[in-house]
């Protein structure tokens, strides 16, 4: 019974919203906006339970005195501070910007800017011409990076006016002014376009079968696995 | 000496990083921008939209990756309200409406648009898919009031629109991939029109909905930014990024040549 | 006799002039053809009116609609369209009502053309889309493909499957984490528990634990939702109960960590450098921390398998990782080690969906080389 009744409801709702796709009528329609309405009405609802799952762990934590305890103390104090300023005055009130934009904003930024200093310390581990393949890889994002930038198209077109007659606005020369930006669009829109929607049928193939799977009770790990 | 420049401490790429991030920054320097098609389309697309027409703006993007969409969004709403078009800003994000409300009120500080009258900043509510699809049906279903927490009903902004229907273009400012979800969900089900302005590691992900016809245009990463300012002839913060990001990625293209190289002379000698 | 003549001529110019008038500067005309219909495949608040189009020197300057409600009076609504228009979709009929209309041309001489009255119409809703019929019958023929190549998985025959080396070098991760007596830290990305990726992420998760639980190494799994994380509990216990071994299960390895992004991926880095798992997988939905992850479970020597379906992710992987499941290998991964037929007979279904698409687009280019489209418009047609 614990298994069955959810198995039903995801059946029930999933084959119910498939259909609502196919009918536009109004009764169906009703019946699309009407999950809607419950899916925002639900949605909150993990919030409280992420803050639940968050007390439950910390608490432990500081009760068991686990190793680090001590940082379980920091997440609540973090915890309370915000709310007690957030809850009552709202989230426009001066405190909780100030806290806003002079903790949580340079702390968020901190760590994704450390993706500059690791994507340049893996491009030169990872990034070595050991074979055709990785070869012809390393030619195009070489491409790409130069094209991203407007160096690219500046060292180019330097490049180019090296070529005798390059100065005359005529010259053949000049057709393949801005070569950077401009192959690296072509790589961007043909090999790049054609290899990611051969991904994206392959996935989109993947998530249907996976689709099917769950409204008809195959896979059921969503519901914590066993049967 | 060979094997320990190959087995570099990633310490000193660190530190090679922080150095040409921060030198372009203190010293600007003007490169020239090429406009890229996506962008030109963006920007021929709002060119062309009437005064009084309305546009929203999805602000998905956190904290931590306001580097590239703030230039974007600045750039694109300065466009609108110079031409009379409204703005209506949302996020899917739950920590951003603050980020989100306070950009679109400088921006409109600074073009004198009137909140309310010129653009509205609906905010958040949770679960991206059913806020999608609600607003699809009716926006006030989803959004009762705006940020500020005043009813829409009493935005006269707001007067006019229902649903999507009235909605010209949704511009998307994404630092993830919540650009699909509004293709697949507003685009195909609504016919809602979508562009996308997007951070330089997805780009790449978006080029065949470009192609599809399923974008009508994006602003990729910082040079987006810049190069929609240049079409504005108002050089900003996106122009000054793509400079820092220029020397960044030449960089990297420098150390993946040394490390080849480096490679290369290893694998002779063991020959 | 000469005045005759003269009297021709003057009766001549005349007659010319008056047909050089008549020709250039038409009678303002009402619109003709004007059609009311019950707007096809809605949910029946729109009726559809069309007219023709007035020739470009009629001086129309743009047109009006009137409707009435069950034959009463008729009423100006919406707008007054541009000179173009020839369609109006007017969304604001009463339903259970019927509207007849008539359409109104404005001229530049700020003179007004009624056409005639159309039929009193009333608007109806489809229950079916006609214009997704080719949808419906796709999605049909695949759904049946797979349940099909279910079913005939499971009277037995054998389904043959490629070889996944991410997923061989799992026995090798979880082995070599045992001998060196270390942990293993698995992520399930950023996803929530309706997302795909996360939830093939938990099946591949529960085939790991199975093997942990067999050899009693310490399996560590930060959590980033609190729905995914009760989920993978129950999933992971469950795991432990089927392998015999419920009292090496320890419900605080699979925990919460934050709900934030950076902040989770600060908080795991930060569990890879204490602890220093021999194994690491990160499966699932990944952005742009990604590679924060991956590249610090490379700099502490850990064996790293991810999986993904975020293909902008796949570059970093592939980079920092010593094995990446590449998209729908993820998916896979399910059939791939748990060898359930129920799996491997929808992967064989997905592998048959892959063929006719494959079948469809070189059919389509080959046609579309003669110049003949009729796929690429019939598949622009399919909403």
């Amino acid at each position: 019974m614990k298994r069955q009744v959810p198995l039903a409801l995801c059946f029930l709702f999933g084959i119910a919203m498939i259909l609502t796709q196919f009918s536009p009528h109004s009764y169906s329609q009703a019946v699309y906006r009407e999950v809607i309405v419950w899916g925002l009405i639900i949605s909150p609802f993990a919030l409280v339970l992420a803050v639940a799952t968050l007390a439950q762990t910390h608490v432990s934590r500081i009760r068991f005195r686990s190793e680090h305890w001590q940082y379980s103390i920091v997440v609540f104090v973090g915890m309370i501070t915000m709310v007690c300023v957030g809850v009552p005055f709202g989230p426009k009130n001066s405190v909780f910007e100030w806290l806003y934009d002079n903790v949580q904003v340079p702390m968020d930024a901190t760590m994704f800017s450390l993706l500059a200093f690791f994507i340049a310390s893996a491009a030169f581990r990872a990034f070595r011409a050991r074979a055709f393949e990785a070869t012809l890889l390393l030619i195009a994002a070489m491409i790409v990076m130069l094209g991203n930038v407007p160096v690219g198209d500046l060292f180019w077109n330097k490049l180019l006016s090296l070529i005798p007659g390059s100065d005359n606005p005529e010259s053949w020369v000049n057709s393949f002014a801005d070569g950077a930006s401009r192959f690296r669009q072509w790589i961007l829109d043909i090999p790049n376009g054609a290899a990611r929607r051969g991904i994206i049928l392959g996935v989109s193939l993947g998530v249907i079968s996976q689709s099917i799977r769950i409204i008809l009770g195959i896979e059921r790990s969503y519901l914590g696995g066993g049967d | 000496m060979l094997e320990k420049f190959m087995n570099m401490d990633r310490r000193i790429i660190f530190i090679l990083v922080a150095l040409v991030v921060i030198i372009p920054t203190l010293i600007p320097v003007r490169l020239p921008i090429t406009v890229s098609e996506p962008t030109q389309k963006l920007y021929d697309f709002i060119e062309e939209l009437p005064s009084g027409s309305t546009i929203m703006m999805a602000f998905d993007y956190g904290p931590s990756s306001l580097a590239e969409p703030e230039p974007m969004a600045k750039a694109v709403m300065q466009h609108c309200f110079s031409k009379g078009v409204r703005v209506i800003g949302m996020t899917l994000y739950p920590n951003t409406p603050t980020l989100a409300d306070k950009l679109m009120r400088k921006i409109a500080d600074e073009n004198n648009a009137v909140y309310g009258q010129d653009y509205v900043f609906l905010g958040y509510r949770p679960g991206t898919l059913p806020v999608i699809l609600g607003m699809g049906t009716n926006i006030a279903n989803v959004f009762e009031t705006d940020y500020a927490k005043t009813p829409i009903t009493e935005i006269p902004i707001m007067e006019n629109i229902t649903n999507y229907d009235q909605i010209d273009l949704l511009l998307d400012l994404s630092a993830g991939s919540l650009t699909e979800a509004w293709i697949i969900y507003a685009n195909t089900r609504y016919g809602l029109k979508i562009a996308a302005g997007v951070t330089a590691v997805i780009i790449a992900q978006m080029y065949p909905y470009l192609q599809s016809g399923q974008l009508v245009g994006m602003l990729p990463g910082y040079l987006g930014a810049a190069q929609y300012e240049k079409l504005l002839n108002a050089p900003g913060d996106g122009t000054v990024g793509l400079n820092t990001a220029s020397f960044a990625h030449l960089l990297i293209i420098v150390l993946v040549i040394l490390g080849n190289v480096a490679f290369f002379i290893r694998q002779e000698r063991e020959a | 006799m000469t005045n005759s003549k003269s009297t021709l001529w003057v009766v001549a110019c005349l007659v010319f002039f008056l047909c050089g008038t008549y020709a250039f500067s038409q009678e303002p005309a009402a619109p003709t053809n004007v059609t009311a219909k019950d707007t096809p495949n809605d949910d029946g608040s729109s009726i559809t009116i069309t007219w023709d189009a007035a020739s470009e020197d009629s001086g129309v300057v743009g047109y009006k609609i009137l409707r009435n409600s069950d034959a009463g009076e008729f009423e100006e609504i919406g707008k007054q369209l541009d000179a173009n228009v020839t369609v109006y979709k007017d969304k604001t009929i009463i339903k259970g009502k019927t509207h007849a209309y008539i359409v109104r041309a404005v001229y530049d001489n700020e003179t007004s053309m009624y056409s005639a009255q159309t039929a009193a119409v009333k608007a109806k809703g489809q229950w079916f889309h006609t214009g997704k019929v080719a949808l419906f019958l796709a999605m049909l023929l695949f759904s049946a493909a797979i349940l099909w190549n279910i079913y005939h998985a499971r009277s037995g025959k054998e389904v043959f499957v490629r070889r996944i080396p991410g997923l061989e070098a799992v026995e090798e991760a979880i082995g070599r984490a045992t001998e060196m007596g270390r942990s293993i830290l698995y992520i399930l990305g950023l996803g929530d528990v309706d997302n795909v990726a996360t939830i093939a992420s938990m099946t591949i998760l529960g085939q790991v634990a199975r093997r942990t639980a067999d050899y009693e190494t310490p399996l560590r799994v930060p959590c980033r939702d609190p729905v995914v994380l009760n989920v993978v509990r129950e999933m992971v216990k469950t795991s432990y109960l089927d392998e015999g071994r419920p009292d090496a299960y320890n419900e605080d390895d699979i925990f919460f960590l934050t709900n934030e992004q950076f902040a989770y991926a600060a908080g795991v880095n930060g569990m890879m450098i204490r602890e220093k798992p021999a194994a690491i997988f990160l499966q699932g939905q990944f952005y742009a921390e990604s590679l924060l992850m991956a590249e610090t479970g490379n700099s502490i020597g850990a064996i790293q398998i991810a999986g993904t379906d975020s293909e902008h992710q796949l570059p970093f992987f592939i980079a920092a990782c010593d094995y990446t499941l590449i998209g729908e290998e993820l998916y896979a991964a399910t059939a791939y080690l748990s060898k359930d037929p129920l799996f491997l007979g929808s992967l064989r279904g997905q592998d048959w969906g892959k063929v006719v698409i494959f079948a469809g687009i070189i059919f389509g280019v080959s046609l579309e080389f003669f110049g003949i489209n009729w796929i690429t418009t019939l598949l622009q047609r399919v909403s």
